[in-house]
Parts: structure tokens; C-alpha cells; sequence
């Protein structure tokens, strides 16, 4: 019933809103790709216009960090803890929903409850552990303690809520034995958690910060977290060359996120049903 | 074939025992020490020119210079001294003067004091101040943050004042001064975060003062010095002389823009103010305001840090002798870091150099490193004690209060009880 200026009126506020929060969370982004062709002092003076410097801001970047090192150093660790948190914790996930026992309940509800503690202050006794088993500046130890993610259980404890138990049933009469019904019927029937979660876990792994932080020692194995961390932090920062950084440490998100932007909408809809 | 074992047998047994003994020769004396610090383009880049000059008449000694953001170096020292695990730490760390005490007095035993090796009385006094804990010095002094006033030549002369003018100033004086620059050529005369309480600190130290008394021992109530920086801090405010500026990066581009007439700061500026070729010549140096309290002096200090040998390192000996050998008595070293990177170090003999001698185009041929490194012996000692950011934190709170013109003794009340719940 309502009215043509009503309706106009309507739709100019929706887009006009939509169109904001769109500029608020894209704007970061146009900062950082205009702040790498721009010298420093313009950055400073806030200049948002391209400027000149991006292929000298780019020289000095690849200049003074040993990119391809640090690159594989950071894929390397993103990619295992990847890999490896999936499978462990999408195993978790599975068994908690499947296997009825009398304390399910209550060891799941533990496990949640230790997304409560702040990583902080696990941080010391881990790097204690650590330091016991030799690991101390080694890439196994910030792969490690990321593997058994509470999170990622729970994300696939949910998401396998919607996993149809007739299926496990069918597969059990065709004599199928419990490994083979996980690897040949469940992983292919979740692909779309799997690729959510590996969005989720790639990302987080990949911009981890303190943890590689504190556990790694040297220059060649630091990962370019540190690296830009290191970059920024200096008396007189040069802005372009840190926005340089941050553009190549944005992109493999990046992506991963394009190429599994479909199956990340899915899954993320799967887990709520 | 019997044959042909016995002929080369002692030979192959010989060149294996050569190669170990090669080996176990290389391992005991082959020697790297490792060094933790911040800023690629300082303190990273002199570590590395430290250490090619160490190596060069020490080959069996090699360095690595290990880069982390400076949170990041406080953070891992931290975790590293925390956990006990002593093969997680380095060599040598560098650590800020304001946070230094803080590390010797909570971690007894993890710092190697230098005492008997180093002689302190070549650094700047104050320095030696900040590193030591019951008689015992830790550390090798490094670079300084000895402070001045920079200013625009062109812009004070278009408001009347020579070079003269600037010198030996008081802080009413340098408001009155930065009215009249204001009026006119429109320009303010100083840039000012009021969420760094940075100029608090240069002139409570100037006044020979600390936040802190001499037995670590809170000193806010009673302390002049900083009721009088407090109090010029708000008649800055009300005479509306300064371009407010939100964080470090904006404080800069106050200056790097060329909208404010001065700058008081610590001279590791120098190199950001040389950076605006187009400002050459524009810029003098002067000391800075004193203020109107006993004791106050036109020298002061903000900023600044030291390398630290840890008492678990297993070079501890080789980490200490070239400490010793390249910052406590290499005056060249001191001429090449100052000429390529900006650094003032502390060691007083190093103004003795040409680079400290030479003029400087930039600033209209004025010897500034040479003025610099003057005030330098002449910065009040005090006690950052170990709460130095604490204390600093409740004084920024405080300062929108100063602002807002609530009075300077509430304002030290304030500030007081703030620290006393902090630090108990």
C-alpha cells in the first residue's frame, strides 16, 4: 500500500545505508593499495590520490626482506596447519556427533569451555613445552598447539548435525567399516564445511601473529606477520613499503577466499540449519 | 685387494682424523652471537656495522642480527625470562632506558652486569644512571635522546625573532613568542598529542625530576618540576598556540608539512626534519625552554636505549668484550653511525670526531651535532624506576583534565592515586 515516494524514499535510504557500510569496509583496503604508490611523507599528509612511488616502494620492499623466504616460510605453516587441523578436528567433530557415550556431553562441554581462555595465558606453559621438546624456533611448534582447534570441532560437530544418518546406516549395510564410511561418505558429503573451514583456518593460521612471535627466533623463520610488524615499527616507518607488504600478505586469502567464496556460503548456511 | 687396504688404509684413517679434528677445532672456536633488536634502518643496521667491525679483527666471532618490532623484542624477552628456558634467549637485547629497570630489578640475575669491564665515567652520566641496580651497572649505553628545539628560521623572522631570540628560553617566554608567530604569519607554533605525555617528560627531566625518586619511590604530589610542566602544558593549551594531532604519525606531519613554527623533541628527529629537502636551510636548533622551577636546566632527554648481555648466554665473555671493544671505545664507529643513520651515541669522547664537527647545510651550517652532544653531558640524572609507563599512562589520562582547567594539585592527586593503585 505504499506510496511511489515512499517506496523511493525507502530504497534511496536502503542503498544509501548499503552503500556505506560497503565503503566503510572496503575503504581499509583502497587505503592500503593507493598508500603503496605513494612515498611516506605524502601517506602521512594523508594524500588518497595514486601517487608515483609504487615501483620504488616495491624495489625497497623486495630489498630489504628476503621475500621468497619469507613467503614459503608462511605458506608452509599455513598450509600444514591447515591440512592437519581439518583432518584432526573434522574427525573430533564427526565422532562427538556419531558415537553416543555417557560423557559426550560433558567432555564437549569441557572443550567449549576452553574457547574461554585467552591465548595469552596458555602462552607461557606452551612455550615452556616447547622449549622442553626442542622446538623452540622451529615451524612444527607454531603448527602444533593449533591442530586441535575447540573451535573447528565445533563448527563441525554442528555442521554434522545435518549430516544425514541414513546414509551411515546404508553404508554400514553394504559393510563398509567406520574409516571408510568417514573418508568415502562423509568428506565428500561435507565438502562445503571442509572449504568454509579451511577458509576460517587458512586465514587465521596465516595471519597468526603472537604465537609465531614468541616461539620463532631467527630471520629465517619468521613469517611476514613479523616481517610487516617489523617494517612498521621502526622510528621513522616508511608507510609505503609496510602498504606494499600488506598487499602481498593479503593476497593468498585473498585467494583462497575468491576460489572457495561459494562453498564458504554454503557451509556457513549448512552449519545454522 | 688385501694389499690395496693396507696401502690406503693409514691414509683414509688419517684424513678422518684430520677432518674431525678439523671439525672439533671449527666448533670450539667459531663463536655467534646472536642480537635481538628493532628498526631495520637503526639499531639493526649499526648492530650489523658493530659487528663487521668486531669480526673483522675477531674472524672467529660472527653476528646475527635478529629483527623484531620493538613490542615484539619487549614481548619475547619477556616470555623468554618468564619461562626460564634460557636457550630461547639471545645474546645480547636491546631495551629502552624507561623500561630498563623494569627487567634488571623483576628478573635478578638474568642481565650480566658490566661494572668492572666498562668504564662509565666516558658516557653521558644520566645514562649510567638508568642501568644500574645496587651499585652494579648492566649494560652498554647506546643511543641518546638528548632533546632541543628545532624552528623554522623563516617563519620566527617573518614574526621579528633572530636566532638570537631562541636561545636560552623560558617556556612563558616561548608561548609569548608563539602568540605573536601566530599572529603573524598564521602559523601555530608547536605540534601536540594530547594522548603522549612525551613533553611532560622532557621537562620534568629538565628540572632534574622523574616521575619517580631516587629510591624508586612514587614522587607525583610533591614534585615541582612536573606541577610546573603540568601547568605549561595548560597554558599552552589556553594560549591555543599548538596544531593538536592525533597519534605519532599526525605529530609529524605537523612539522613535515611545515605548519608549525618548532619542534621539541629528542634528536632522533633530525633525520624525519632533513627528510623535507625543500625545508634546507629553513631550520635552526636551539636548547630548550627551561622551566620556572629550582634546579631547571635547558637540557633534557626523551627516549633513547641499550644493549644488554643476558648472564645465560653462552658467548656471555665474547658478547661483553665486543661491547666493550666497538661502543666504549670505537670513536670512529661513533663518526659512521651518525653519519649514515642519525645516531647520537653516548659515548662522550665520539664529539671529539669529525662528523661531530662538521657543519650542517641543512640547518645553515650550524654545527648541530656538535651542540647536541654539548647538551648531551649536561641531562639532569634521574630514576625511570621500574614503573615508568604505568606512571605515564595515568599522566596522559590526566591531561584533558589539565585542559578543561582543573586545577594542577587535583590533577596530581589524581595522577598519584592512579599509580599508587597501578603499582601495588
Amino acid at each position: 500500500m505504499k506510496n511511489g515516494i515512499g517506496r523511493i524514499a525507502t530504497a534511496t535510504f536502503t542503498y544509501g545505508f548499503l552503500g556505506l557500510m560497503a565503503f566503510l569496509s572496503i575503504f581499509p583496503f583502497i587505503w592500503m593499495v593507493l598508500g603503496a604508490s605513494n612515498s611516506s611523507i605524502d601517506i602521512i599528509k594523508g594524500r588518497i590520490l595514486p601517487g608515483e612511488a609504487f615501483t620504488a616502494n616495491v624495489g625497497k620492499f623486495f630489498t630489504t626482506v628476503n621475500v621468497p623466504l619469507v613467503f614459503w616460510n608462511s605458506a608452509k605453516v599455513a598450509i600444514f596447519a591447515t591440512v592437519l587441523t581439518l583432518a584432526v578436528s573434522s574427525l573430533a567433530g564427526y565422532g562427538f556427533e556419531m558415537f553416543r557415550s555417557r560423557h559426550r556431553e560433558r567432555v564437549y562441554r569441557a572443550m567449549l569451555l576452553t574457547l574461554m581462555i585467552p591465548f595469552a595465558a596458555l602462552m607461557i606453559p606452551l612455550f615452556i613445552m616447547m622449549g622442553k621438546a626442542g622446538l623452540i624456533n622451529t615451524h612444527i611448534a607454531v603448527v602444533l598447539p593449533s591442530i586441535g582447534s575447540a573451535f573447528v570441532i565445533f563448527y563441525f560437530r554442528q555442521s554434522t548435525k545435518a549430516f544425514p544418518s541414513e546414509l551411515r546406516d546404508a553404508a554400514k549395510v553394504d559393510g563398509l567399516k567406520e574409516w571408510q564410511i568417514f573418508l568415502f561418505i562423509y568428506v565428500p558429503v561435507m565438502r562445503s564445511t571442509y572449504a568454509a573451514a579451511f577458509i576460517i583456518v587458512f586465514m587465521t593460521a596465516w595471519n597468526n601473529y603472537l604465537w609465531p612471535l614468541i616461539v620463532l627466533q631467527s630471520n629465517e623463520t619468521k613469517t611476514i606477520t613479523l616481517v610487516i610488524s617489523s617494517l612498521a615499527s621502526a622510528y621513522y616507518p616508511d608507510y609505503g613499503v609496510v602498504m606494499v607488504g600488506t598487499i602481498l600478505a593479503t593476497l593468498p586469502t585473498l585467494a583462497v577466499f575468491f576460489f572457495m567464496q561459494r562453498q564458504f556460503v554454503q557451509g556457513m548456511l549448512g552449519s545454522v540449519k | 685387494m688385501d694389499n690395496l687396504a693396507r696401502a690406503y688404509l693409514p691414509r683414509i684413517a688419517g684424513l678422518a682424523l684430520a677432518g674431525a679434528s678439523f671439525l672439533a677445532v671449527t666448533a670450539a672456536e667459531a663463536k655467534e652471537i646472536t642480537i635481538w633488536c628493532w628498526d631495520p634502518n637503526f639499531n639493526v643496521a649499526i648492530m650489523k656495522e658493530a659487528g663487521a667491525r668486531y669480526t673483522k679483527t675477531h674472524p672467529d666471532v660472527t653476528f646475527n642480527v635478529v629483527d623484531f618490532a620493538k613490542t615484539d623484542v619487549e614481548q619475547k624477552l619477556q616470555t623468554g625470562l618468564a619461562s626460564g628456558t634460557a636457550d630461547a634467549l639471545p645474546d645480547i637485547v636491546l631495551i629502552e632506558d624507561y623500561g630498563a629497570q623494569k627487567y634488571l630489578q623483576s628478573f635478578p640475575g638474568a642481565f650480566a652486569p658490566l661494572s668492572g669491564t666498562v668504564d662509565y665515567s666516558g658516557f653521558a652520566p644520566y645514562k649510567a644512571e638508568v642501568m644500574t641496580v645496587d651499585g652494579q651497572v648492566y649494560g652498554m649505553p647506546f643511543d641518546s635522546g638528548v632533546t632541543g628545539l628545532y624552528y623554522r628560521k623563516d617563519y620566527l623572522e617573518q614574526a621579528g625573532f633572530k636566532p638570537e631570540d631562541m636561545q636560552n628560553l623560558t617556556w612563558d617566554r616561548f608561548i609569548e613568542i608563539g602568540k605573536q608567530v601566530e599572529a603573524k604569519t598564521g602559523k601555530k607554533m608547536m605540534g601536540l598529542d594530547p594522548n603522549d605525555a612525551g613533553i611532560v617528560r622532557i621537562m620534568m627531566q629538565s628540572a632534574g625530576q622523574w616521575y619517580f625518586d631516587k629510591e624508586g619511590k612514587p614522587n607525583i604530589t610533591g614534585n615541582a618540576a612536573l606541577k610546573a610542566a603540568l601547568e605549561t602544558v595548560g597554558k599552552i593549551m589556553q594560549a591555543d598556540i599548538y596544531k593538536p594531532a592525533n597519534g605519532w604519525t599526525d605529530w609529524v606531519g605537523t612539522f613535515t608539512s611545515g605548519d608549525v613554527a618548532t619542534v621539541v623533541t629528542g634528536v632522533w628527529i633530525t633525520g624525519t626534519v632533513k627528510a623535507q629537502p625543500d625545508q634546507a636551510g629553513k631550520w635552526g636548533v636551539a636548547p630548550i625552554p627551561a622551566l620556572a622551577v629550582d634546579g631547571a636546566t635547558h637540557a633534557s632527554n626523551l627516549g633513547g636505549s641499550s644493549w644488554y648481555v643476558l648472564e645465560s648466554s653462552a658467548e656471555k665473555a665474547e658478547a661483553i668484550d665486543f661491547l666493550n671493544e666497538i661502543y666504549g671505545k670505537d670513536i670512529d664507529f661513533y663518526q659512521k653511525i651518525l653519519q649514515e643513520r642519525g645516531a647520537v651515541g653516548t659515548l662522550l669522547a665520539a664529539r671529539g670526531g669529525a662528523a661531530y664537527e662538521a657543519a650542517d647545510p641543512f640547518f645553515g651550517g650550524e654545527k648541530v651535532w656538535q651542540t647536541f652532544s654539548d647538551w648531551l653531558s649536561k641531562v639532569p640524572s634521574v630514576n625511570y624506576g621500574v614503573f615508568t609507563n604505568e606512571a605515564d599512562t595515568a599522566v596522559t589520562a590526566q591531561l584533558p583534565a589539565i585542559t578543561q582547567g582543573t586545577p594542577v594539585d587535583e590533577v596530581l592527586k589524581a595522577i598519584d592515586s592512579e599509580i599508587s593503585g597501578q603499582i601495588q
